[in-house]
């Protein structure tokens, strides 16, 4: 019997996992998340409004329902078990945790400054975030990644485009009254370096209630990405203003009295400029914010192009590659991974291990039935219009998936 | 009982997982064999088979990843697949425009080459309400009960 543990159930820990048992059907896979609940990016970091996206958890209920892969939820590596323990009780560990904390911007402290990361997870219910920020006024949305035009398109969405979400109550009445008075997403780079998904770009064109104007565009010369910001000038189907500036480098804030930012300096394409700002949303990319040092563990991988840390340890997804890439870039990632997991182990000889029973036997998890009883109470305490509330507090999270186990 | 070849080009597994299901749906019937299609090349098709291919779409209505390399090579190679029949099965998601696009292009792709396509395209849509498979297995046995009244193999 060989026994995997893969410590984080995000896309990147569930394709690991279904590559694994594919390959491997008769293996132990068993899938840890700190969370109570299971599939990370995919249900907190996918925007809401994008459910076809997250349609592949319907790929991972089977990687749990079907291959045989077991959850557990409510296990924090480096707190309810150590690295070296799993070690020890799995022939390997995958460490599939992702990076959760926003990039350092280097332009101080201010009110009114958030990180994407942040405040995506107080959009999107997570139950470590913090309270919804004050977003208000001239807002500057820095980055040119997928992560910035989420967050541009959620912002700029009126009520009616929001249909079918998942987007939660409180996030919802909080979008409805934001007092936003304009929208610029600003790059840092040139328009044909943005990062952004020509796609994604075009999708804004579908919005109901903007007037887009899209400055710093050089000639398309065949580049997807500046021929679909082109398409998106002059769009006007609504008072929302939304402007996109490139190859714009911030240079500092200027706050008022009270210490809220109120301007951002910039070095623009022909100088230095001035730009109003009393929010500025900062998507210039993540960090691993956990326990773990990814930065020692990647510097001193063996092989950190196929993820393969030190004998019996691995990294999958941004973990390994850092914070670029799309899910199906990471799932071709987790299938290579799992090749090279497979030959790895068949190659050392069979120990008995531990597994699952290395957690003290006191530690209560959440385990995939569980789950499934509080996935049920998210579908079915959906509002019309809505196609799921999430349970925003670990508490809650706990307390429901046992309650509902003792109902009849 | 049709000897079935089924293609699936994917991107993020949804295409390989709903292919899985239509194989599925089939094999009781039928002698139903699965391939990626990176795992398949246009000299590779046979007349005397029903190919049923699903496809996504990705990027600005593209092939999905795993397809590019089979599309690549009809291209270069222009077969000429006379004779030979398939259905066609699409994924998309209509918050992108060019949701059902992927698929069309495998569909001109057979079509240039001589390939006869049974039944109609369908395309599933990931943000609309219907399941993927609540469509396809009725397309599936639509083409196949085509399929043996074109190709003459009796149930």
């Amino acid at each position: 019997m060989r026994r995997i543990a893969i410590v984080g159930s995000g896309p990147s820990g569930c394709f690991t996992a279904q590559a694994l048992l594919k390959a491997r059907p008769g293996w132990t896979v068993d899938v840890f998340d700190t969370l109570p609940v299971p599939f990370g990016l995919v249900r907190y970091g996918v925007a809401p409004d994008h459910q076809g996206t997250k349609a592949i958890t319907r790929q991972f209920e089977r990687v749990f329902e079907r291959q045989g892969a077991r959850f557990f939820g409510n296990v924090t590596l480096g707190r309810d078990v150590t690295l070296e323990a799993l070690r020890g009780a799995y022939d390997a560990v995958v460490l599939a945790t992702g990076l959760a904390g926003d990039r350092d911007h280097g332009l101080g402290e201010a009110s009114g400054i958030v990180g994407a990361g942040a405040l995506t997870r107080s959009l999107y219910d997570h139950p470590d975030a913090s309270h919804l920020p004050d977003v208000r006024g001239d807002v500057i949305v820095l980055g040119n990644g997928n992560v910035a035009v989420d967050l541009l398109r959620l912002l700029a969405k009126t009520a009616d485009e929001l249909q079918d979400s998942d987007l939660g109550p409180a996030a919802s009445a909080w979008l409805a009254a934001r007092p936003v008075k304009s929208l610029t997403i600003l790059g840092r780079s040139a328009a044909a370096a943005a990062r952004f998904d020509p796609v994604m770009i075009r999708e804004l064109g579908k919005l109901q209630g903007v007037t887009i104007r899209v400055t710093d565009l050089p000639p398309a010369g065949g580049n997807k990405t500046v021929e679909a910001l082109a398409a998106l000038d002059g769009i006007a189907t609504g008072p929302r203003s939304v402007l996109f500036r490139f190859g714009c480098q911030p240079a500092g804030i200027g706050t008022d009295a009270g210490g809220r930012i109120r301007a951002l300096r910039v070095e623009g394409p022909s100088g230095p400029e001035i730009l109003p700002c009393d929010t500025l949303i900062t998507a210039i990319g993540f960090r691993c914010d956990g326990a773990l040092d990814r930065d020692v563990l990647i510097a001193g991988a063996e092989d950190a192009e196929t993820g393969r840390i030190a004998p019996g340890l691995y990294a999958a997804g941004w973990f390994r590659r850092g914070p670029r890439g799309t899910i199906p870039e990471n799932r071709a990632d987790s299938i290579a991974l799992a090749e090279r997991i497979v030959a790895d182990v068949e190659a050392m000889p069979v120990t008995q291990r531990a597994g699952v029973d290395v957690l003290p036997e006191s530690h209560k998890v959440v385990d995939w039935a569980a789950w499934k009883r509080l996935d049920a109470i998210e579908t079915g305490q959906a509002p019309p219009g809505r196609c799921r509330t999430k349970i925003s507090t670990r508490h809650d999270m706990l307390k429901l998936s046992r309650q509902s186990e003792n109902a009849p | 009982m049709m000897n079935i070849v089924i293609l699936y080009g994917t991107e993020t597994g949804n295409a390989e997982m709903l292919a899985e299901d239509i194989q599925s749906g089939l094999q009781a019937d039928h002698q139903v064999e699965i391939l990626n299609l990176s795992d398949f090349a246009p000299g590779d098709f046979d007349r005397g088979r029903l190919y049923l291919i699903v496809s996504s779409t990705y990027g600005d209505g593209e092939l999905p990843a795993s397809a590019q390399p089979f599309g690549q090579a009809m291209k270069a190679q222009t077969p000429d697949l006379t004779g030979v029949v398939f259905g066609l099965f699409g994924l998309g998601d209509s918050e992108y425009d060019t949701f059902n696009l992927g698929s069309k292009v495998v569909q001109d792709l057979m079509e240039e080459a001589g390939a006869t396509m049974l039944g109609e395209r369908i395309v599933h849509d990931a943000s609309g309400s219907d399941m993927a498979e609540d469509l396809a297995l009725p397309w599936a046995r639509e083409v196949v009960s085509l399929a043996e009244t074109r190709i003459g193999v009796a149930a």
